[in-house]
């Protein structure tokens, strides 16, 4: 081996290469707080070959973004991995601001460092960017809403705005080229901008090495140093003549590496215990209230002061002036004396941190009060598992991952009934929980087609309730008066006969519509709907006015005929005056949704619309088979973005 | 000139000039984004029948329409939602019928998030920055002293007219679906 090194140094001079790092020394000797910069810079490469690995897999575009994403997840290492590059970006914003904290109280911005001052501040800003410009390349909802609110909040700075908007966007809208725009940002330009002044960076540690006040030694005056000083601080140093000294390597190195491994692991860990979030796929369609990432809290409460045309006071002009400020500050340092620098620096510290403490607090603390983001934010939690849990059912179609909750009836449903049935109907269930109409005029349809929801109908006392025909016309009508008759006057003895005779007419009636829930519970016996079907065209002559297969006539009832069924309730939906069902003047107010079969664009439903709203109702959807491990409960605000 | 001035200027030159082949379409590669889209926005569309608006509650309704996405085409997206909002039709005789109602893009003119009706309060909501408009678009301060207003303007009114179908005789809602720029305290179409 070492003869291999000696052959490989005698033709490449490798030693003397790295001569600079391995002899690299200390002159107060080893510290830990020392160790920001080597963590940095190792979480930096951790991103660097984390984020590699996941362009094997990663393809940027609306119909692909999710997908890709959703298959990196699929396996355990894709899924640990991106972890790992989720969550020590967020360690690195954390560590760059303890970096340049510490730096500040330190006093190591002192001529001639000004360069490393200036550079590892612009890194700061970058990073910032490196991180927001990741954060939608998922597809997911919370990303693609937070840069197009990011979109918009450059795009309302005076004069370039709006170009840099459509150059980031990459048009009006956010697409296709939004991911790639991103992509080239995240992957190709922020990269290289990075890792430019990041070795411009380490050039200068190692030209100026630490500084004088690093070194723990007297505050000069910094004008009497000369330039062969300035090469070489720690022979020019009292200090630099105390023996021992100790070499960076491995004295520094071993604290380096320690500090890094508490960092990883606590980065690793969460990433394999939680993995990356990755939220439902972006679709404008969906309700969604976005939040920035906790680092950019604090500009989203400051914006909340500056409204109208002086938005760009909080989002542009304040943290480019408190920007400013630390590249300036060792200029204004210079002209303190040490004691007044010292004072000054803790107190710059102090503000700084307050205040973005406290910002970022309050605007935390405002979405805790506020019920409003809390549901909305426990809604998209639910979208996204339930988009996860779509999207493990089997692979995607070309069209992308947007399909999944667009034709789910689950996710679909509720909306679709909130916006076109719920001013009349209800849809609770026993215990009130559902969506409540404005102002009940018609049955609540939780349930409807199911026995228990069926056998309502056939009680004098449910039938005539709000629940069921109460609010409407039918409340005075035929169907309510025949089934308070079958009741009047007779004994106790008949009256529990009849109840069981309506509940087999009920279970008869509740197979008609097939539910697919009712099938897997097994409440489809047979002998039951024999007798119920008896019943119903027999003695308790139903189809004196309703039909019911080859019984009885159209035209004075609905038709019983697969009551319920896919088929019935979307005929019914679509017309209700047609003659299956109210013909007529007998037709309650309820609308027409989807009558027009020439133009489906005048109706109120399309043809997808109706089939999902009518598939909801029926509680015909994809479940996932139950698994043992219940999902943990998240907290929507702690959560993050 | 001496010679080693011209070999100077020369070798600069050349360089520009290579320089200036990839940097020139490498730029309007990247101002491509400053086109305009072919989205299908600018359409009069039959949003509503006016007999299925109630009055004083705003309806939301979809304006669906071919999306281009640099290179697909999505035929029927939802490029938008419009409040829809009914006025009660006690206005002066001889008023417009069109007056009857009013037409919001849904997009909140402050970033761009999606408008939503606070049914508690009857009004407009936008919950991104709790802009808070009335039923007439305008804006509304919640409570004396509190946050002020974020939105820069009023809702964005859009154009609206009552049409009768000439075989159903039906009369529906007309919109003309527009967008414009988010964040400015002017009305302004997106270019």
């Amino acid at each position: 081996m070492q003869s291999f090194l000696n052959w490989l140094d005698a033709r490449t001079d490798y030693r003397q290469l790295l001569a600079p790092i391995r002899n690299r020394v200390l002159p107060a000797g080893p510290r830990w707080a020392y160790s920001t910069a080597s963590c940095l810079l190792w979480l930096f490469i951790i991103q660097l070959v984390t984020g590699l690995l996941l362009m094997l897999s990663y393809s940027p575009s609306t119909t692909t973004a999710w997908a890709s994403v959703h298959f990196i997840e699929q396996s355990a290492a894709g899924h640990f991995l991106r972890g790992v590059h989720h969550f020590a970006s967020h360690a690195l914003i954390i560590l760059c601001g303890v970096h340049v904290v510490r730096v500040l109280l330190a006093r190591a911005f002192q001529a001639p460092r000004e360069l490393l001052w200036v550079t590892g501040l612009l890194l700061f800003p970058l990073m910032l960017l490196w991180a927001i410009s990741g954060n939608p390349l998922s597809g997911g909802l919370k990303g693609v809403s937070q840069i197009e609110v990011e979109g918009h909040i450059i795009g309302s700075t005076p004069w370039v705005g709006p170009i840099i908007q459509r150059i980031l966007i990459g048009g009006e809208e956010v697409g296709h080229l939004t991911l790639t725009h991103l992509y080239f940002l995240h992957v190709g330009l922020l990269p290289l901008l990075v890792i430019g002044l990041l070795l411009f960076h380490i050039g200068q540690v190692y030209r100026h090495g630490l500084s004088v006040a690093e070194l723990g030694g007297p505050h000069d005056d910094v004008s009497h140093w000369s330039a062969p000083n300035l090469t070489n601080l720690a022979a020019a140093h009292p200090l630099a003549m105390m023996p021992p000294r100790l070499k960076y390597f491995p004295h520094q190195t071993v604290r380096n590496m320690t500090v890094l491994t508490v960092v990883f692991g606590i980065v690793a860990a969460i990433a394999w215990q939680h993995g990356a979030p990755l939220d439902a796929p972006a679709d404008p369609t969906l309700p969604h209230t976005p939040r920035p990432e906790w680092y950019f809290r604090s500009l989203f409460e400051l914006r909340r002061y500056f409204t109208g045309d002086w938005e760009f006071v909080a989002t542009i002009i304040i943290p480019a002036a408190v920007l400013g400020f630390f590249v300036l500050f060792p200029m204004l340092d210079r002209k303190c004396s040490p004691r007044v620098s010292a004072v000054l620096r803790v107190l710059v510290v102090l503000c700084g941190v307050g205040t973005w403490g406290g910002l970022t607090g309050m605007s935390y603390l405002r979405d805790w009060k506020d019920a409003e983001y809390i549901a909305s934010s426990v809604e998209v939690d639910a979208l996204s598992a339930r988009a996860r849990e779509l999207a493990d059912r089997s692979l995607l179609p070309p069209e992308g991952a947007i399909t999944l909750l667009r034709d789910d009836p689950k996710t679909q449903g509720p909306l679709l009934f909130a916006r076109h049935c719920a001013s009349c109907h209800s849809h609770v269930d026993a215990s009130g929980r559902g969506l409540v109409a404005s102002e009940p005029s018609a049955p609540n349809l939780h349930g409807f087609g199911t026995a228990e929801w069926i056998s309502g109908t056939l009680d004098p006392q449910r039938i005539a309730s709000a629940h069921y025909f109460g609010k409407t016309k039918f409340a005075e009508g035929d169907m309510v008066s025949k089934v308070k008759e079958l009741f009047d006057g007779i004994e106790e003895v008949e009256a529990v006969k009849m109840r069981d005779d309506l509940k087999l007419v009920a279970q008869a009636l509740s197979t008609e519509a097939a539910l697919p829930r009712a099938a897997a519970a097994g409440h489809d016996a047979q002998a039951p709907i024999v007798a119920g079907r008896e019943l119903l065209s027999g003695r308790l002559s139903c189809t004196d006015c309703h039909r019911f297969h080859d019984k009885g006539e159209l035209g004075s009832a609905p038709d019983l005929t697969g009551y319920g069924s896919r088929e019935w309730l979307l005929g019914m939906i679509g017309n209700p005056q047609h003659e299956r069902f109210y013909s007529g003047d007998r037709n309650d107010r309820m609308p027409a949704f989807a009558e027009d079969t020439e133009h489906p664009e005048r109706n109120l439903l399309s043809r997808r619309e109706l089939n999902l709203l009518v598939d909801w109702l029926r509680s015909d959807w994809y479940e996932p088979p139950m698994t043992s491990v219940p999902a943990k409960p998240r907290n929507p605000i702690l959560a993050g973005n | 000139m001496r010679r080693r001035t011209l070999l100077k200027w020369v070798s600069g030159c050349l360089g520009a000039l290579c320089a200036s082949v990839v940097g020139i379409p490498g730029v309007s590669f990247v101002l491509q984004a400053l086109r305009k889209s072919g989205s299908d926005v600018d359409r009069v569309r039959r949003v509503a029948r006016l007999k299925d608006l109630p009055i004083g509650k705003p309806v939301a309704v979809p304006i669906v329409g071919a999306r281009e996405d640099a290179w697909t085409v999505h035929p029927d997206e939802v490029l938008g939602r419009v409040w829809l909002v009914k006025r009660p039709s006690d206005a002066k005789d001889g008023a417009e019928p069109t007056a009857q109602v009013a037409a919001f893009s849904a997009t909140c003119p402050h970033l761009g998030c999606a408008v939503q009706h606070d049914a508690k309060e009857n009004r407009f909501l936008c919950p991104c920055h709790r802009a808070i408009f009335g039923l007439d678009g305008e804006r509304v301060v919640a409570k004396k002293g509190s946050q002020k207003n974020p939105s820069p303007r009023a809702m964005d009114l859009l154009d609206c007219r009552l049409v009768t179908d000439k075989t159903t005789q039906e009369v529906w809602v007309e919109v003309t679906f527009q967008k414009f720029e988010q964040g400015l305290t002017k009305k302004v179409l997106k270019a």
